[in-house]
């Protein structure tokens, strides 16, 4: 049964993550990222990070998806014009040579023998997540903050309208 | 999580030990409230970022100098994120000077255009402190945290220019291609991250991603297995290593370079081609001395082809270009190439580390006079600065074609400049290192480049007889800050071209 799980939800994480490569409406590929979002929390679940699980249908399902689709509204994406079949079948070659490498990485015994994983999630609990972040790794935290301040005055600067600029900058 | 544990973790988090790049980030916050309450625009606001990292240049000059700093040299902190050495105090005062600069160069380039100016300081500063720390960073979550500041920063800074199309259409393309870079690069640091930590392999590394666990993990050899031919290792290294290959624009990398370097505006331009590249050579030889330093069967030879790669397209690719900003992109990768050669000399001949120091310090002095003199003479449309433009600077503008035939004499290795002597010491790094063909096409390289230098420097020299007059645009005057700015910088570049002893200090 847990390996019936495992393998659907695995599928449920990948074939929609690659609809969401192809797929040549933008609603429809955020969508599909949505679903392959939820395939991947209940591969948490499996794992018994609830936390993890949690976030990743909150942050990742929720908000940033719904950014997605406020975007796609926003600037009216259109279908994308279909690809040639140069870049189809570059992009096959490529996805046919990721799957090889990535299975000669697993399974030529070349990358020694894997441990068993244990039997407890390690960062089952949210506090595991902020006794780290506010201890050990409390100096890339200050920086993801001022990555966050400057990515947020960037977008100021580059969408501000120009009726703003020409009193010289207020606004 | 017991409470000692605790206490002895945040005991490491010493924020003394990184104040220049906090109070870089502070300098940058206050700016933009400078800049809210006064009246102004943008005049105070550039003298501030100006003056107050010059100060900060100065002290840590002094510092470095006088060797104060030198007993917490070699120490971690923060966990072990962090590692201060010799060479990350010469990181600090490159990355300092270069954003000096970099702010001088944005101070010209925006007094001419109805852009917004102190959020340019703002992220200019942030970068900066982000680069400084980039250098210490001794794990690769800092690391890549830290990174990826950096080239946030970058997006922004490339896309700044947003009423031109061409500085739009560089932000798109550098967006796109420094996000699959970094995502190439994860994928390695998640592969050592993932080996790493594997406990049936000699050594488990507790914190995989710290440098110093992961070097032990790597040179690990319990007899029967050998870490250093685990396919995971080889293959995330080689992941990690072709990230870094992007950001300094290495063939075949460099896809990117031309158009970003001419669609961005001048001063970014000149940060892209100095900072950034600087940054993926320090970030290089980090990993190159640490955790990858049992790993040079891999790299040895994958270094020795991008670098050849690198030179050859370099200079021929700058062959045929008639706009300046891509005559520097392709003449960047073509140093890039020198650099690399520096690098992989740097395997066997331990003072072409110092050697490669140089070369950047050099490089940064030339490109930041030539970048200048750019800003200058630059139409209102910045990318389209053609060859044509520069007839007969030397005489519409004396100083400025005086500079940038200094800068670009250096940037072509000269005699009596500095670039010259920069040059050579790499090539003696790399004949003491036996790197004979490396060489060779390295030297090839230095002769394709005179070609294309010279042809700028004609055109500035002489008048061209088809050239209309019409054509070339009235160049305003610079100012005198910016005259001196400029002078110190050829002048530099020639006194470090006879005297080059203070580079022996430290690291």
């Amino acid at each position: 049964m847990r390996e019936f799980l495992f393998y659907f939800f695995a599928a449920l994480t990948v074939v929609p993550g690659l609809f969401v490569a192809i797929s040549r409406n933008p609603v429809n590929a955020a969508m599909n990222m949505i679903l392959s979002f939820i395939g991947l929390a209940a591969l948490f679940v499996m794992l018994e990070s609830y936390f993890l699980a949690i976030l990743q249908v909150l942050v990742y399902a929720g908000a940033i998806v719904v950014l997605f689709l406020f975007i796609i509204m926003l600037i009216d994406a259109e279908r994308a014009p279909k690809s040639g079949w140069l870049t189809s079948l570059a992009a096959v070659a490529a996805l046919a040579l990721m799957v090889t490498g990535l299975l000669t990485l697993l399974y030529s015994g070349e990358s020694g023998t894997f441990a068993v994983a244990g039997e407890t999630a390690p960062a089952a609990l949210s506090q595991t997540f902020g006794v780290e972040l506010f201890t050990r790794y409390l100096l890339p935290f200050q920086v993801t903050g001022f990555m966050l301040l400057m990515a947020m005055v960037g977008v100021i600067v580059i969408s501000r309208k120009d009726a703003a600029e020409d009193k010289g900058g207020e606004a | 999580m017991d409470a000692e544990a605790l206490q002895s973790i945040v005991a490491t988090n010493q924020w003394g030990a990184i104040w220049p790049e906090i109070l870089l980030g502070c300098l940058a916050v206050v700016l933009l409230f400078v800049d809210l309450f006064t009246k102004s625009r943008g005049v105070i606001t550039v003298r501030i970022a100006i003056w107050s990292q010059v100060l900060l240049l100065v002290f840590l000059l002094g510092r470095f100098v006088f060797g104060s700093a030198s007993g917490e040299l070699g120490s971690h902190y923060f966990s072990g994120m962090i590692l201060q050495t010799a060479s990350t105090e010469w990181a600090r005062l490159f990355f300092l000077f270069a954003s000096i600069c970099v702010c001088h160069i944005g101070g010209v380039y925006l007094a001419s255009r109805k852009l917004a100016k102190v959020e340019f300081y703002h992220i200019v500063m942030i970068i900066t402190a982000g680069l400084m720390l980039l250098a210490q960073a001794n794990d690769f979550l800092l690391f890549f945290v830290v990174l990826e500041t950096v080239t946030i920063g970058f997006y922004i800074l490339v896309a700044y220019a947003r009423h031109s199309r061409f500085s739009l259409e560089a932000g798109l393309k550098y967006l796109v291609m420094a996000a699959f870079s970094s995502a190439i690069m994860l994928f390695g640091i998640v592969l050592l991250y993932g080996v790493a930590g594997n406990p049936n392999l000699p050594m488990t590394a507790s914190m995989p991603l710290n440098f110093d666990q992961l070097a032990a993990f790597i040179a690990a050899d319990d007899g029967s297995i050998a870490n250093r031919g685990n396919l995971m290792v080889t293959v995330g290294a080689a992941l990690v290593l072709i990230g870094i290959a992007f950001k300094i624009g290495a063939v075949p990398f460099q896809i990117w370079v031309p158009d970003v370097y001419q669609g961005a505006p001048t001063p970014v331009t000149a940060f892209l081609a100095v900072a950034s590249k600087a940054a993926g050579f320090i970030v290089l030889f980090l990993l190159l001395r640490g955790p990858f330093a049992d790993l040079d069967f891999l790299w040895v030879p994958l270094l020795t082809v991008i670098a050849v790669l690198t030179l050859l397209f370099g200079n021929i690719a700058a062959l045929g270009q008639r706009n300046v900003k891509r005559i520097m992109g392709m003449s960047g990768v073509a140093h890039a190439g020198v650099l690399l050669l520096g690098v992989l000399a740097a395997q066997q001949v331990d003072w072409a580390y110092k050697a490669v120091w140089f070369y950047l310090f050099v490089y940064a002095l030339a490109s930041f006079a030539v970048f200048t003199v750019m800003a200058h003479v630059a139409p209102q449309e910045d990318s389209d600065q053609s060859l044509e433009r520069y007839d007969n600077l030397i005489r519409r503008q004396p100083l400025l074609g005086t500079i940038l035939i200094i800068g670009l004499g250096s940037l072509a290795g000269i005699p009596p400049l500095a670039g010259f002597v920069a040059k050579l010491l790499i090539f003696v790094a790399a004949f003491q290192a036996e790197l004979y063909t490396l060489l060779g096409v390295a030297l090839l390289g230095v002769v394709l480049s005179i070609y294309y230098y010279f042809a700028w420097i004609r055109a500035a020299v002489m008048k061209h007889p088809f050239v209309e007059d019409s054509e070339t645009a009235e160049i305003p005057s610079p100012t005198f800050g910016s005259k001196v700015f400029m002078i110190t910088l050829a002048a530099a570049t020639i006194v470090l071209g006879v005297y080059q002893g203070m580079f022996a200090i430290g690291g």
